[in-house]
């Protein structure tokens, strides 16, 4: 949708008043969360826990070989990290992510057409998930662990874990918005959230044949983890910014896709006729 | 541009069409499942769709500030014609104007001035209090600070929710819930309001409530108000103008006045006795009428029940009471409007070239 011209001088651009709405829920859920203090760091040290069992079963593997491909332990420690931070991050910020088939699903998009924000940042955003700030927080400590803190390197890091978030969060959110095409996806959207997830654990020289080629395009763990551990290894800001106009790429289709689906909503298509 | 703004004359007053719709369609594709596995192995290979038509060329204006009832029974396609205007659905086929602004096209311009409240879906945040929900939409609806706390005052007022604003709304009961979601819908001041069904499910005070509350918003602010329904009691006391539809198209729209005249005057009494009598008035139907044992303290007694219609046309209903009531002991009496099938099937037969419209659509 396109607002450039702003009718009313009194009331901030589009851009600006969905910054404020994102922050808004930011803040709200935050301190929902904060009211189950106990829970929320309980959330948060189990997710971290749970990841550490992953360092283990990898220590172990490269105590007998030295390198699978071109990947060390360090390397595995890389993707590992930023996995697991960009996870944090799509799911902090796009909370309700894995619940999208099911709104759509049920007809509660219903309430979100109501509301005078994009559809699309309205529905992702309005919840975040307490357990992802255990996996960002895991995700950046582990890669300082393994990397130690070069502020260089960290800021690195850190750009990555955004935009890499930003295109696992679509790639996830493109599997549940099958359903406005296909009906009842629950399935084949938690087949893709599986397998973006499991694809960025191993290394790359794991993949060979069509896998290789679908790292690189549907589901894309490619452009996840690996071209920015290369980048991280070999940095060139014309690589990154490739990267990045990749990354962006990928939002940008995600929400055609979207757009384009919600055109079919049918505000409740629970009701199947059985014959 | 298919429509246009031109100001009428009528009755002396000047309107404004703010809601104009036509032939309006909306069709949907459900998928059919047969049983089994091999059914529904079948389904996934090559599905079958059974198209379902929701609402079918529809038609009408809504002028400002009046209230309108969008009457039918369950399945008339009412809230399809709502989600439509309010660009939750896309339409099939026809035009739609809400303010000048097309629901699909302009849907986040037409949200900033219209409020929307669902009977049975909830807008309000289940698991908050209405206090933290309204906070929220007054971020969303860009509100303000200061008027966002005026504009509370003066809902929580209006509406008595004082003592609701910090229950998680899933705690609230439904005439309460109901109360909070149309204050939370008034707080960005629409222009025009939009409710499916408000008063279903609930009993006979908090209906009475709630319809208050319409017309007082309606008075307060000169806000429009279009109403969905199948409970003639909303028309009979809110409306000036009723559209009926049933299986998607229009069957009537027509003055309140009119249809009372026509078509609502029948009213129903059903009336107990503590032992049996005859009911003989002169000009009123028996519909049924029973006898029956009860098990009293002192033995064995028969009561007696019956169920009548009266045309209030031909007779005077406080005369067909005060005479039911010397009868003899009267246990229990209520009186209530004809069920709206009744009175379509009245219009069916009253008007049979629409009758032979609508079916050979
Ligand atoms: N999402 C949907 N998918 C398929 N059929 C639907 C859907 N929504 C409504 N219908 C059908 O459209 C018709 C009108 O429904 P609706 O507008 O909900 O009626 P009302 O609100 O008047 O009770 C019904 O036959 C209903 O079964
Ligand atoms: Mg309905």
């Amino acid at each position: 949708m396109s607002t450039a011209v702003n009718p009313n001088p009194k009331k901030p651009s589009v851009i600006v008043s969905h910054l404020r709405l994102l922050a808004a829920y930011f803040r709200f859920n935050l301190a929902a969360a904060m009211e189950y203090r106990g829970s929320f760091l309980l959330q948060v040290f189990g997710m971290a826990l749970n990841n550490s069992a992953f360092i283990i079963f990898w220590a172990i593997v490269y105590s007998r070989i030295n390198h699978i491909g071109e990947y060390g332990f360090r390397e595995v420690m890389f993707i590992w990290a930023l996995a697991s931070a960009a996870f944090g991050f799509a799911h902090i910020i796009f909370g309700n992510i894995r619940q999208v088939s099911r709104i759509i699903m049920q007809g509660e998009l219903d309430a979100y057409l109501l509301q005078p924000k994009d559809v699309c940042l309205n529905v992702l955003c309005s919840r975040t998930e307490v357990s992802a700030w255990g996996d960002l927080a895991y995700g950046l400590i582990l890669f300082m662990a393994v990397w130690g803190f070069a502020p260089g390197e960290f800021l690195l890091f850190c750009t990555f874990t955004v935009f890499s978030g930003l295109l696992m969060g679509c790639i996830m959110f493109s599997g549940e918005i099958l359903t406005f095409f296909l009906g009842n996806t629950t399935v084949i959207s938690r087949l893709v959230t599986e397998f973006v997830i499991s694809f960025t654990l191993y290394p790359e020289s794991v993949f060979r044949g069509t896998v290789k080629w679908l790292i690189y395009s549907l589901i894309p763990a490619g452009f996840i983890v690996f071209v920015p551990l290369k980048i991280f290894k070999l940095f060139s800001w014309q690589a990154l910014g490739l990267l990045i106009l990749i990354d962006l790429g990928y939002v940008f289709g995600s929400y055609l896709l979207f757009r384009l689906g919600l055109r079919r909503y049918e505000s409740g298509n629970l009701i199947v006729g059985k014959l | 541009m298919a429509f246009e703004k031109r100001p009428g004359d009528r009755n002396g007053e000047i309107f404004m069409p703010i809601i104009e719709v036509a032939g309006l369609t909306k069709q949907f594709r459900t998928k059919v499942k047969e049983t089994g596995l091999k059914g529904s192995f079948r389904s996934l290979i090559m599905p079958e769709y059974l198209t379902v038509k929701a609402v079918e060329n529809i038609g009408f204006q809504v002028e400002q500030g009046e209230i309108l009832a969008f009457m039918g029974p369950n399945g008339a396609g009412k809230s399809t014609t709502i989600k439509m205007l309010t660009g939750i659905l896309y339409p099939t086929a026809g035009k739609i104007q809400v303010l000048g602004l097309n629901p699909t096209r302009n849907r986040r311009q037409l949200a900033f001035r219209i409020g929307t409240v669902f009977g049975q879906k909830s807008q309000l945040w289940f698991h908050l209090p209405p206090q933290d929900s309204f906070r929220l939409l007054a971020g969303i609806y860009e509100i303000p600070d200061r008027e966002f706390r005026m504009r509370v005052d003066y809902l929580v007022d209006l509406f008595d929710i004082w003592d609701l604003m910090r229950i998680p709304v899933r705690k609230l009961s439904l005439g309460q819930r109901v109360r909070c979601e149309i204050a939370a819908s008034l707080l960005h001041k629409p222009e025009v309001i939009f409710l499916d069904e408000p008063t279903i499910g609930l009993d006979i005070v908090v209906k009475q409530k709630i319809r208050d509350l319409i017309l007082l918003m309606n008075r307060e602010e000169r806000t429009t108000i279009f109403l969905t329904s199948h409970d003639v009691g909303d028309i009979e006391q809110l409306c000036r103008r009723a559209i009926i539809i049933n299986h998607g198209a229009v069957v009537l729209n027509e003055s309140v006045k009119n249809l009372k005249y026509n078509y609502l005057n029948y009213k129903i009494i059903a009336v107990k006795y503590s032992r049996p009598v005859s009911i003989q008035i002169p000009g009123i139907v028996k519909l049924k009428e029973k006898e029956y044992e009860t098990a009293a303290i002192s033995g064995e007694s028969m009561e007696y029940a019956a169920k009548i219609a009266v045309d209030t046309k031909k007779q005077n209903l406080q005369h067909v009471v005060n005479q039911l009531m010397g009868l003899g002991e009267v246990l229990d009496i209520t009186i209530s409007d004809q069920p709206l099938e009744e009175i379509i099937t009245a219009i069916y037969t009253a008007a049979p070239e629409m009758n032979a419209n609508v079916t050979e659509s």
